[in-house]
């Protein structure tokens, strides 16, 4: 029987051991954690405290007869075909999917360990989005400033989505939010009881030229952006953070004074020792073809998710998409991954919209509804079903009818 | 190909978008370097001509081909 050795028990990990035929492959997860977890809901601890339990056991989630074993593995040799774990473990296979997710990188901007260790963020534990929430509850007034502290990152839509359910949480706990907060939001709120407990100013920095970096999908949240009352600092890509005097320089040569940091640190590809590290590229992330995800130069290793370095996001949507093609490229057939995303983007107040693209179609404009904002608080609860492709008939029909292809001829000519 | 020009692959992006990559690369560049961006998605004109004007560095040149479109940018400020 054929091994096939993946490492990483996240979403892309998961998916790939879970459609794989166990009568004809020898199938193996390694994670240096036993346990895994729904990120998205990150969001929902930092800004809205929400005490759902997000992990579950790796063991639990895998079909029977998929092997995990929790490992740290530290040393890929591709030309021999092995993996080193801890304690001098070896690991051979004919197949290899490297899927272990990108990790946080808060020591390579100045200032930034000092602010990540004593706020945290939304995007990288349980534990630091808890930490971020005592914060946010906490927080008397001032300036808060919100986002994501290099180009490369996790979800792009997160970082509004935060900017969103801040300002949401803010208005709710009796705060003005903007400068001048004569524009009430068009969002249910009392204006006679807004800014009654304090002022406070949500300024959104991005190294992006907008709020939202995709043009079509910015056209749909910049009016809420505004109306909000969030600022928005474009072209901001942080240098370095003067904790002394809370102030943040970016390398485009502007500064931004705050009261509360939320900065979402960059991330980076995993701290595994390839053989040959030409595969790695300087921030560690694995270099793969952007429709088999192949490594280049070998036909039997993959790199799936968020490591890898396919010029799309970095989201739950593609490392499941990839992982099904590479379980297809496997078992023999041929399969392409076609780029396509589908973010589930929270616009607060009960509404939600979808980032929908694909390699060859640009986002959609697809306006916030508050049916997509049900379909993004059911996809939490039946997250733990897709893992195990119990779900797989209804995202196959859900795929298909909305195309990026078909929306825009919907949603992007009515201009 | 030219001796000193970083090619920037970005086709296929549409969401971060190109910027993800020019912005990456421009951390890690120095004063004279030349970038040759490869992109698809047809905002990025518009948005690497927002940028250089903002970071101070020079479009050289910008041109369509039948299948991507080609920036070449110079480094002046870093």
């Amino acid at each position: 029987m054929k091994k096939v050795l993946i490492i990483g028990g996240g979403g892309g990990g998961l998916i790939l051991a879970n459609h794989l035929d166990t009568n004809e492959f020898d199938v193996t997860i390694v994670d240096k954690s036993d346990l895994h977890f729904y990120q998205p809901w990150f969001l929902y601890i930092a800004f809205k405290g929400s005490k759902r339990k997000i992990s579950r056991p790796i063991g639990e989630l895998v079909r029977p007869g998929v092997n995990f074993v929790k490992d740290e593995i530290t040393e890929i040799n591709l030309d021999e075909r092995k993996a080193y774990g801890s304690r001098k473990v070896v690991y051979n296979y004919d197949y290899i999917a490297i899927a272990t997710g990108t990790s946080p990188d808060p020591d390579s901007i100045p200032g930034l360990r000092q602010i990540y260790d004593e706020y945290g963020d939304y995007h990288s534990s349980v534990y630091n989005s808890q930490k971020l929430w005592s914060h946010v509850k906490n927080f008397k007034g001032g300036t808060i400033a919100i986002g994501q502290a290099s180009p490369t990152c996790k979800c792009p839509p997160s970082l509004l989505e935060g900017a969103f359910l801040l300002e949401e949480r803010l208005r709710g706990m009796g705060m003005s939010v903007g400068i001048s907060d004569s524009i009430s939001p068009s969002n249910g709120n009392d204006p006679a009881k807004t800014g009654t407990k304090g002022k406070s100013r949500i300024v959104f920095f991005t190294p992006f030229p907008r709020a939202y970096s995709a043009e079509p999908m910015n056209r749909v949240v910049e009016p809420m952006v505004k109306e909000r009352g969030i600022e928005v600092m474009p072209f901001f890509d942080v240098d370095t953070i003067d904790v002394q005097n809370k102030t943040i320089n970016s390398l485009e040569g502007e500064s931004l004074k705050y009261d509360l940091p939320i900065i979402v640190p960059p991330c980076k590809g995993p701290k595994i020792k390839f053989t040959p590290e030409t595969v790695q590229d300087e921030d560690r992330f694995i270099k793969a073809d952007k429709n088999h995800m192949k490594i280049p130069g070998y036909d039997d290793a993959f790199a799936i998710g968020d490591c890898n370095t396919l010029p799309t996001s970095k989201t739950g949507v593609t490392a499941h998409l990839e992982a099904m093609a590479v379980s297809e490229l496997i078992q023999g057939k041929y399969s392409e991954f076609n780029g396509r995303i589908n973010c589930p983007f929270d616009t607060a107040y009960g509404k939600a919209t979808f980032v929908i693209a694909d390699y060859k179609n640009p986002v959609v404009p697809y306006p916030p509804t508050a049916t997509k904002h049900f379909m993004k608080m059911s996809m939490a609860r039946i997250y733990w079903m897709t893992l195990m492709g119990t779900a797989d008939p209804i995202f196959e029909r859900f795929f298909k009818f909305t195309t990026p292809e078909k929306l825009n001829k919907k949603y992007a000519s009515v201009e | 190909m030219d001796v000193g020009v970083k090619i920037i692959d970005s086709r296929g992006a549409a969401c971060p978008g190109p910027i993800t990559d020019l912005a990456r690369a421009y951390r890690n560049s120095k004063v004279g370097d030349i970038f040759e961006m490869w992109a698809t998605d047809k905002g990025v004109k518009a948005d690497t001509q927002a940028w250089a004007t903002k970071t101070g560095n020079e479009i050289l040149e910008s041109r369509e081909e039948p299948d991507k479109i080609v920036i070449r940018i110079k480094i002046n400020k870093r």
